[in-house]
């Protein structure tokens, strides 16, 4: 597949994501830097056909054929200009005048064409002007009416929020009123109280219960949060000292190359590589320690083990 | 660290008398399998000795050398020694006439690539080499496995040169006595080269061996580092572990220095001997070895199927 691309800067979409293509009536494409450039003053020629072109007319390409573009604009043109509503009218005219128009045939001869036929229909174009369109007008409505569930949702939502509220400092105020006049106990109000808050909990959730959808979904915000479930602790980790094997002295630690001098002997660290997150100690402390392990192996301590062939016997296998 | 590392573990040995023992029952478990109805007198010209392996082994590992060192792209030193590590490990405890020298050697050079994080891929490795590249890059892929499993999949070697390295700067730090420490780094490098060949990272560990160049590079220069060894080194040492250590390091030094590179003449003779009693079966260029391959390719070609009818049997049942 070829790169669709700026044919006057080269840019390609695969070079530039964000590269925008724009078209205009001529049908041939430039990207938005270019249009920006050549059109400072509003209005110019088309680099590829001197058509001369107005900066307003520019618009995105949205399909990756600009002739495509073309073709679009001026079947729009044609049928904004005489065919609103009455497209089955003329059916064949109205291919034909496309048709010419976007391959260059009879230009003229098609846009004459065109004016008689506007002069011949006047009426009948200008009352259809005035029309909307039976699609436009439906999609209006469809709009709309979108517009109005969404309305009725908030308020229905905000509405029962306000009703929970104000069921709450009811609860509130008689559980007061009751505590202060009340005979019974207090313990038995609070408990009674409570009961009766929960019922109505429960009665609440069996309503909200009605407005989920088949999928699942609750219409209005959930009040019951599923509670986070506590993760079983197991045993609290702790810290063993690392402790090495050496077979042999004792290097020095990492303190003693920084107290004892050791750095001086070694080439410092380059920026780069402090940057990284290396110090020059780092390999001195490897060096060293790799240089005191190991010393007191002897063949005596650790014999070498006479299994061996065996097992490189067994691991051929 | 090499006190818990496989190296220290299993792959130190008593010192030359076992390597001999290992490598003459290598010998002779070969000899035993393939000797068919052979006289003794018979046995001894056909097949190799051990002594003549160890030519053969030497005269390799010369080239092993020699090969690293005119290596494009220019290998650091660690993979030489560790290349040479895995040599003299495959060959403790298999024989010669087993398997090639020509084929091993190369596999350890691409293995040891690998593990010192070297990597060179297997075309680029090959053009190092002159001749059918692309058989010798089959024949090291062959072996590759072949060699790991052998070497019972212990790969990390510690060579001496990290060591060496530890001691210098702990020299210039603890030891002031010895003005420039630098001067003697010629002579100590010569002797790890020189070690690298003989079979001192069989017998000793990496730190003895550093220590022992250090002490013999010292030497050269007319200057004795005994005083560094005993009160720096070993200063909380007990008294057995440092008299063990001392003898150590004696016999790195004899061992090394009692190494003699084998004359070509010799090696040629026995190569000649080798090419008529090696195992055919692990020889890239001979038949057998490549119906060996085939029928393993058709082998693996099969297993699948078995599966397939067993999952159909399975879900008839």
């Amino acid at each position: 597949m070829d790169e669709q691309g700026c044919p006057r800067c080269k840019t390609t979409k695969y070079r530039n994501p964000s590269l925008k293509l724009l078209v205009n009536v001529c049908g041939h494409s430039l990207c938005e830097s270019c249009v920006d450039l050549l059109f400072v003053k509003g209005s110019g020629v088309c680099p590829e056909c001197n058509t001369s072109l107005r900066r307003t007319n520019f618009r995105l390409q949205l399909f990756e054929d600009p002739f495509v573009e073309k073709e679009i604009d001026i079947r729009r043109k044609v049928l904004r200009e005489c065919f609103i509503q009455t497209i089955y009218h003329n059916y064949y005219f109205h291919f034909l005048a496309v048709y010419n128009l976007s391959n260059h045939i009879d230009v003229d001869e098609t846009k004459r064409m065109i004016e008689q036929y506007k002069k011949e229909n006047r009426d009948q174009i200008k009352k259809n002007q005035s029309k909307m369109s039976r699609d436009e007008e439906m999609l209006e409505s469809l709009i709309e009416q979108e517009q109005q569930e969404s309305y009725m949702r908030k308020t229905m939502l905000k509405q029962n929020e306000q009703r929970e509220k104000a069921a709450k400092r009811k609860h509130k105020d008689d559980l007061i009123d009751d505590l202060m006049f009340s005979e019974l106990s207090a313990q038995a109000i609070i408990s009674s109280h409570r009961e009766s808050a929960k019922q109505e909990e429960e009665e609440l959730k069996a309503k909200s219960a009605a407005t989920t959808f088949s999928t699942g979904i609750k219409i209005g915000h959930q009040k019951n949060v599923v509670p986070m479930t506590r993760t079983e602790q197991g045993v609290l980790f702790r810290y063993f000292p690392l402790v090495l094997e050496w077979c042999g002295p004792e290097p020095p630690s990492m303190d003693d190359i920084y107290s004892d001098g050791y750095l001086k002997n070694i080439r410092p660290a380059s920026d780069a590589e402090r940057a990284g997150g290396f110090r020059e100690a780092i390999a001195c402390h490897r060096a060293l320690q790799e240089a005191f392990s190991g010393l007191f192996s002897y063949p005596t301590i650790s014999p070498s083990p006479v299994k061996q062939p065996a097992l490189a016997a067994s691991a051929s296998h | 660290m090499f006190a818990v590392s496989s190296q220290h573990k299993h792959w130190l040995f008593s010192g030359e008398t076992e390597l001999a023992k290992h490598r003459a029952e290598a010998n002779k478990a070969y000899i035993e399998q393939y000797r068919q109805n052979k006289t003794d007198e018979e046995v001894a010209a056909f097949f190799l000795t051990p002594a003549e392996e160890r030519i053969l082994g030497r005269q390799y590992e010369v080239v092993l050398r020699k090969f690293c060192s005119e290596f494009q792209p220019l290998m650091p030193k660690c993979v030489i020694g560790t290349s040479l590590a895995f040599f003299k490990r495959f060959y403790v405890f298999n024989s010669t006439m087993d398997y090639h020298p020509k084929d091993i050697m190369l596999t350890c050079v691409y293995l040891a690539c690998k593990c010192e994080e070297f990597y060179v891929p297997i075309g680029q490795f090959v053009k190092n080499l002159r001749g059918d590249r692309e058989k010798f890059a089959d024949a090291i892929l062959s072996f590759e496995l072949t060699l790991m499993g052998k070497l019972n999949y212990q790969l990390t070697i510690h060579n001496p040169f990290r060591p060496m390295e530890g001691f210098m700067i702990d020299l210039k730090t603890r030891y002031p006595d010895l003005h420039n420490p630098e001067k003697i780094r010629k002579y100590v490098e010569e002797f790890l080269d020189r070690s690298l060949l003989s079979d001192a990272c069989l017998i000793f560990s990496p730190s003895q061996i550093a220590l022992a160049a250090i002490k013999f590079g010292a030497a050269k220069e007319s200057i004795s580092l005994d005083g560094y060894i005993k009160s720096v080194v070993l200063k909380l040492a007990s008294e057995k572990e440092a008299e063990n250590t001392l003898y150590q390091l004696r016999r790195v030094k004899a061992i090394v220095k009692s190494f003699e590179p084998t004359t070509r003449e010799q090696a040629q003779a026995v190569q000649k001997k080798l090419d008529r009693c090696r195992n055919q079966e692990n020889n890239p260029d001979s038949e057998i070895y490549k119906q060996k391959a085939i029928d393993k390719l058709n082998a693996e070609d099969d297993i699948p199927v078995v599966k397939r009818s067993k999952m159909s049997q399975d879900n008839g049942s």
